[in-house]
């Protein structure tokens, strides 16, 4: 037999290829994101982006001097923080080692959409208790009804966000689009260096998780892990909520609304048996505000998703990858947040906007699961029925 | 022939602009096309690279292909 030579080179070739060249279809993403989720709840709690940048905020305010108490934890050792901090840096790893790492700029009106639109996401997931990840994603994973009112308000916010974007399209011009977006001439070559770099910061990584591990915070080093391998995930995918739900308005494509649902099908039977057979609290997860909480928030927040062009997590993996505009999203986002939450809790608005409701605990576990899934397959087959008559499609 | 000495009848350019605006303007550029024009889209956002071609198959316009221009951008070739 002859022995091939280089085989080990193709092979890496190959796979090289499979993961960091091709873009992983939505449902492969969905599987893998489903399974991490998984993971991390069993290792700590259920995955949410808004509570994090919640506690940056809340930073911010303290250092200015604007809010008195400092919060509780740190930044690196809140846990919805600690795991977006994992996926910014996965974003970025995965970026750069696919070589689609740039610092890409954006004109000016772009900008302004993404700090509006952040802030509007902000908002909105402080009135829904969560951002798309949170409030709705989990929650509906955890079988919160919150997360199906969210789910009904990001589809209409989506509507109204891509109005908007087609108004502005006939109404205001932008000027100069192309002339401030490509990088300097004779900058860094990001795109040679990338997967060296890329390398690199996979390793800082490990150290990280190693570094947290001896200094007695080993939980907190596998949230940065596992957010870290979320991040590559949704990058390699190219994972967006904002798609999901805009797509079926703009296109008529459901690609990833259905990547979503096969997500959420794997995610929603993994949390209830973790949760029917007491490995986690039944409760745990379910704190959506239903309906007015969840309804509201979602509608803002899914028009503000739509201005700023991703949604929270779509927003710190457009910005691992070099995104200025969804950078600026972030910041949005994280500024509005606290403050909204903070203002909802005081003024006693917040009793008003509803409560979380486990479906389990109305319609047992096997009248709640069963209900989960036929909701979710009519969805699917309501989303493909829409891709061939483009009945809700917009323009 | 190569995909770059493609003639485009019209040229989008939608450089700096991130998903969705790339595609939006290509889709309504498309709708004012007549038959077999040639679309020329200038994009610097990665997600184009799948976003253009899908969407073509989709809607049974006939992708061209692409290349990579000198300049970190991305040129596409669509046919009405």
């Amino acid at each position: 037999m002859q022995k091939q030579p280089g085989f080990l080179r193709q092979e890496l070739g190959r796979g090289y290829n499979l993961i960091f060249q091709e873009t992983w279809p939505a449902w492969i993403s969905g599987i893998f994101l489903a399974i991490l989720a998984l993971i991390l709840f069993l290792w700590w709690h259920t995955w949410g982006v808004a509570g994090g940048f919640s506690n940056w905020g809340q930073w911010i305010y303290y250092l200015l001097g604007i809010d008195e108490s400092a919060p509780q934890k740190g930044p690196l050792l809140q846990g919805m923080s600690v795991s977006n901090i994992g996926l910014l840096v996965g974003a970025f790893v995965s970026a750069l080692i696919s070589k689609q790492f740039a610092l890409q700029r954006a004109p000016r009106l772009e900008y302004l959409k993404g700090i509006v639109g952040g802030a509007l996401m902000g908002i909105g997931a402080a009135l829904a208790a969560g951002c798309n990840v949170g409030g709705f994603y989990s929650a509906l994973g955890m079988l919160d009804l919150g997360g199906v009112m969210m789910m009904l308000g990001l589809f209409a916010g989506a509507y109204l966000g891509l109005q908007y974007l087609l108004w502005e399209m006939e109404n205001l011009e932008q000027g100069g689009a192309g002339g401030e977006s490509s990088p300097k001439k004779g900058g860094f070559d990001w795109k040679r260096a990338g997967p060296y770099i890329g390398g690199l910061f996979f390793l800082l990584i490990l150290l990280a998780f190693q570094t947290y591990s001896w200094l007695g915070y080993t939980k907190m080093g596998g949230v940065l892990f596992i957010g870290f391998l979320i991040g590559m995930v949704m990058h390699r995918g190219r994972f967006c909520f904002a798609n999901a739900f805009r797509e079926p308005f703009m296109t008529g494509d459901s690609s990833m609304m259905r990547g979503v649902i096969i997500s959420l099908i794997i995610y929603g039977f993994g949390a209830a048996a973790m949760k029917w057979s007491f490995v986690q609290p039944p409760g745990a997860g379910v704190y959506h505000p239903f309906w007015l909480g969840s309804l509201g928030g979602g509608l803002i927040f899914g028009f503000g998703m739509l201005l700023a062009g991703g949604c929270a997590s779509g927003s710190i993996w457009r910005a691992g990858e070099g995104h200025l505009k969804l950078w600026l999203a972030v910041l949005g986002f994280f500024l509005l947040n606290y403050p909204t939450s903070r203002f909802l809790d005081q003024s006693g608005i917040k009793e008003y906007l509803g409560k979380g409701i486990f479906i389990p605990a109305i319609l047992t576990w096997q009248g709640g699961l069963v209900l989960f899934i036929l909701f979710l397959l009519g969805l699917f087959i309501l989303l493909r029925w829409n891709e061939y008559t483009e009945k809700f499609v917009a323009f | 022939m190569s995909t770059e000495d493609i003639q485009a009848d019209t040229v989008l350019d939608a450089r700096g602009l991130s998903c969705p605006m790339p595609m939006l303007k290509m889709k309504k550029m498309l709708k004012s096309m007549q038959k077999d024009q040639i679309l020329e889209v200038l994009s610097t956002d990665p997600g184009s690279k799948n976003d253009i071609p899908g969407y073509c198959e989709k809607q049974n316009y006939k992708f061209l292909g692409y290349y990579d221009d000198p300049e970190d951008f991305t040129r596409y070739y669509v046919q009405t």
